[in-house]
């Protein structure tokens, strides 16, 4: 009990000691040496000055410039020299004078924007021209506190055409700036909002520079401090090809929908193409609120890159996957064959095919070359939903694709499990049969079809779409059998030689791939066409999706045809 | 329900009052510091004074409830509460959302809290019992109560959150010695610690970590980034003067040169504001604070309490020592809050049901003493 309680009688001790000391420390600072600091903190005339990095620029394939930055002029200040509202006014009148509307509350808002600290320069003026900005400075009363600097505006060669694949940069928020302060970020830093610019952000956006002066009593420099370079981001080279782009783009034009292409081997995207589209210039710039609106609230959503996050049934391109599923499982072989009459009865219902009189009996490559619904459906019963679900799972259905985009969606891979959560019933044998041609509650993007189809072209490996090499990913082994996927190749093959799809054949290449048709309920339906060439020795694959072209052999398969006719012959 | 009434009546009764004095009064000027702090940064001092004072208000409220309850039925769940704290920990570690680069917060029907600062209290119940059931007096004994503590140590530096780290080992260290630890092995630990420094410095220290301690022994080789801090907050503290600036009147903080001022700097703000002759009444005031708590340690005849003041003090002192020491640049820049006075409800409200911990004992000491 004694030493416990000397032990307490030295903790009174210790912490008393340490207390004096530090009152001997603020006796030091504040009254043995407070002249020194009473001075440093009266004259406090720090200033920061950040000067914004050249951000990487971005190019196609062939060095087509994506993305490239030009000069433009912006009038800067500190918020410790705007602290009147007289000084306000005086700076709007001056505006106004050389055509810059700017009333007093503008400018207000700017400042209380961008403030984080008195002595941080800001933007007072943004995006003035060479011109603007020479008379402003020019003016005679202009506030020698203020002065102009050069920054770097993002511009978009490419404008409508790759705006989906690009995206754009824009100010940094204020809750991108609370989560991101450690990487470096300052309020009023350019970032990239959507796209290629936000997924590659940290390699294109270089590191800014900074200079801190000290300025006297009237705001002019006296001398720097310290400064560093502004180091410019790396540029990127995107696998993508200006020409394949601007033909899917061109042939998209008059629908909804999206086109794409990639290499089968290495999942490098040669075209990915979303109509409607919209310019990403003015966004990057800066558009007022009713126009981001607008093209926010637009009821065709021109901001949603179909090919990546629009989600629709495979419909009919499904039934390759379903080939290879069921030849695999051993349920079916290249001699099983099913009898078409029209339909399908099951219970009370009767499940139809496309074609109503019927295809008669065939066997798997028949059934894709007609795209026979009964044969499916028969086939679909009989390998199971659940051994459907596994093989979906080795294709990655249900997931996104992991293209070094930002916002793709993962489709939906339904399923029993997955019936049960969500609507807390039982899947019925009807469901197999409409999942069996990619109906119901099936749902898959146009870069995940375009994967899959990848697979059977390449000899089934799944490889990992991307626009930059720096999203390459090893493909990944599926395990296919040769002698079976060769089946499911060769009804490919028939559908455009000698079937539904042979509009996609007539462009110089011999095309191997699928027609499809997704019932829409909210109005015409939507065509379909996944396909790939040359079909001998597949080097391309290309998908089209196009929302109300009703029949995938008339709208997309042609489509597909000539991207994939271009990318080969250039 | 009625006994809880009866012993907070005979509680409030006996209780140590000027060690409440000096606990109000601290706290009371935190918010008016807060208030003062939140005026530069876009008029933001009001809403985060009102918040501070309703945290103030609950901080009480749970200290009363603390001393009617009493350390002992505390102390005797010392156990399972511990259990749970590492478990909050852990959570903390693995769910919270990252709030400036480290995971620290968990969210709890919409009021945010810091388990970090909870831990605190876990942490010197369970070594107050552990200690006193296994003195620390031979080897084996104390390299189990220092495994005790690696555990809430380790989980913490998951956040990571290496400040509340250092305070739980300050606490630890503070009840090894109250528990009567043999001072070799004490000075071992010490001789540990000093030698594991250059290993810390150059493998476990992140490289915003390595520059505060770098800049702390020369602030000028980085006076735009890491050392800035230091720069600004002396000159706060300095120009401060005898008498001070005035309350509201500090210009080094409603300019913003000075960063966090109502959280890590709230000292600076204070000195500023209130020059040395409010330093010397708010060092005053600490110490007294200081004093009453080992007070109570020396009145009770309970090893474990005495281990448990111990563990209060400990913690009390050295984040009021690290935050005034780091704003006149005589220690390192850390971010750990200044007791009673920076802004943050976790902060205040852990250090009040300390505070009813230290007084529940208090109270047990003169009961004895009258002969209870």
């Amino acid at each position: 009990m004694e030493i416990l309680d000397s032990r307490l009688k030295l903790f009174l001790y210790t912490m008393t000691a340490s207390l004096l000391f530090l009152v001997s420390g603020l006796y030091f600072c504040q009254i043995y040496q407070s002249d020194k600091y009473i001075r440093l903190a009266h004259n406090n005339r720090l200033r920061m000055i950040r000067f914004p990095a050249p951000r990487g620029e971005i190019f196609d394939r062939n060095g087509v410039p994506l993305a490239v930055n030009d000069t433009s002029f912006c009038i800067m200040g500190y918020p410790l020299d705007l602290n009147t509202p007289a000084k306000l006014e005086r700076l709007s009148k001056i505006l106004l004078r050389h055509g810059i509307p700017m009333s007093i509350e503008d400018l207000e808002k700017t400042i209380k924007q961008q403030r984080s600290a008195a002595y941080r320069v800001m933007k007072i003026v943004p995006n003035l021209t060479m011109t603007q900005m020479a008379e402003l400075v020019a003016d005679y009363d202009f506030p020698r506190e203020l002065f102009p600097l050069s920054v770097w505006r993002r511009t978009y060669p490419a404008g409508t055409t790759a705006a989906n694949v690009l995206g754009y940069v824009g100010e940094i928020s204020e809750q991108e700036l609370e989560t991101r302060t450690e990487e470096g970020y300052a309020g009023g830093d350019l970032i990239g909002k959507t796209g290629i610019e936000r997924s590659y952000e940290s390699i294109l956006r270089g590191s800014p520079g900074q200079e801190a002066l000290e300025v006297d009593a009237r705001g002019r420099k006296v001398r720097t401090l310290d400064a560093h370079q502004a180091v410019k981001g790396e540029d990127l080279h995107l696998t993508l090809d200006m020409g394949a782009q601007k033909l899917a783009v061109e042939l998209l034009k008059d629908w909804k929908g999206a086109l794409l292409a990639m290499d089968v081997h290495t999942g490098a995207v040669i075209a990915l193409a979303s109509s409607p589209v919209y310019d990403n210039n003015p966004i990057a710039w800066g558009v007022s609120a009713r126009e981001w609106r607008a093209i926010v609230f637009d009821p065709d959503r021109p901001m949603l890159d179909r090919a990546i996050a629009g989600v629709y049934p495979p419909a009919s391109t499904f039934k390759a996957f379903m080939s290879i599923a069921s030849l695999e499982e051993g349920t079916i072989n290249e001699r099983t064959m099913y009898s078409c009459r029209g339909g399908l009865r099951l219970g009370s219902h009767l499940f139809k095919c496309w074609k109503h009189s019927g295809h008669g009996g065939l066997n798997v490559t028949g059934a894709l070359q007609h795209s026979c619904d009964v044969f499916f459906y028969q086939v679909g019963l009989k390998t199971g939903i659940d051994r459907l679900i596994k093989w979906g799972r080795k294709f990655h259905l249900g997931e996104p694709t992991g293209i070094d985009l930002p916002g793709e969606s993962g489709g939906n891979i339904a399923g029993a499990e997955w019936k049960m959560r969500r609507f807390k019933t039982q899947w019925l044998n009807g469901d197999t049969v409409n999942y069996s041609i990619g109906q119901g509650y099936m749902l898959m993007t146009p870069i995940q079809i375009a994967r899959v189809y990848a697979a059977i072209a390449n000899g089934g490996k799944m490889v990992t779409p991307h626009l930059s090499s720096k999203g390459y990913k090893h493909p990944e082994e599926i395990g296919l059998n040769p002698a079976k996927l060769a089946i499911v190749q060769r009804g490919l093959d028939y559908v455009v030689s000698r079937g539904t799809g042979s509009r996609a054949g007539r462009f110089g290449v011999a095309v191997a791939g699928k027609t499809g048709t997704a019932q829409n309920s909210h109005g015409d339906d939507h065509a379909l066409f996944a396909g790939y060439a040359p079909a001998d020795n597949p080097r391309y694959v290309a998908v089209a999706v196009v929302e109300g072209g009703k029949h995938g052999s008339s709208v997309a398969a042609p489509m597909v045809g000539e991207l994939l006719a271009y990318i080969l012959s250039h | 329900m009625k006994f809880f009434w009866a012993s907070l009546k005979e509680g409030l009764a006996l209780t140590d009052r000027i060690m409440f004095v000096c606990a109000i009064t601290l706290s009371l000027w935190g918010v008016f510091c807060v208030y003062s702090a939140g005026a530069g940064a876009a008029g933001r001092g009001f809403d985060l004074a009102v918040k501070q004072a309703a945290w103030l208000l609950v901080s009480i409220l749970s200290m009363l409830v603390i001393m009617a309850v009493g350390h002992h039925k505390l102390l005797e769940g010392a156990y399972p509460l511990f259990g749970l704290m590492l478990l909050l920990l852990l959570l903390t570690a693995l769910l919270a959302p990252k709030v400036k680069g480290a995971q620290s917060w968990l969210g709890f029907g919409g009021i945010r809290f810091q388990p970090s600062e909870f831990a605190k209290i876990g942490i010197i119940l369970m070594m107050s019992k552990f200690l006193s059931r296994y003195p620390p007096l031979d080897f084996k004994t104390f390299m189990a109560g220092l495994g005790v503590i690696a555990l809430p140590v380790v989980l913490v530096l998951l956040q990571p959150d290496a400040g509340s780290a250092l305070v739980y080992l300050v606490i630890s260290f503070g009840m090894l010695l109250a528990a009567g630890t043999p001072l070799k092995y004490l000075g071992g630990l010490i001789g540990l610690g000093l030698s594991a420094v250059p290993v810390l410095f150059l493998f476990v220290l992140k490289d915003y970590q390595k520059n505060r301690i770098l800049v702390f022994l020369d602030p000028m080789r980085d006076p735009l980034g890491a050392g800035y801090n230091v720069i600004q907050s002396r000159i706060a503290v300095g120009s401060g003067g005898f008498s001070g600036k005035g309350f509201m009147m500090g210009t080094q903080s409603k300019l913003k040169f000075l960063p966090e001022p109502h959280t890590d700097f709230i000292f600076s703000v204070f000195s500023e504001e209130f020059g040395f002759v409010g330093n010397i009444v708010l060092v005053f005031l600490f110490t007294l604070l200081f004093f009453r708590i080992i007070l109570a340690g020396m009145r009770t005849k309970d090893r474990r309490c005495k281990i448990l003041v111990a563990g209060v003090a400990s913690w009390f002192w050295f984040q009021t020592f690290e935050s005034i020491g780091m704003s006149i640049g005589f220690t390192p820049v850390t971010g750990l809050p200044l007791p009673f006075l920076s802004y943050g409800g976790s902060s205040l409200l852990a250090t009040f049901i300390a505070l009813g911990l230290v007084a529940s004992v208090y109270i047990e000491g003169v009961n004895t003493r009258h002969g209870f």
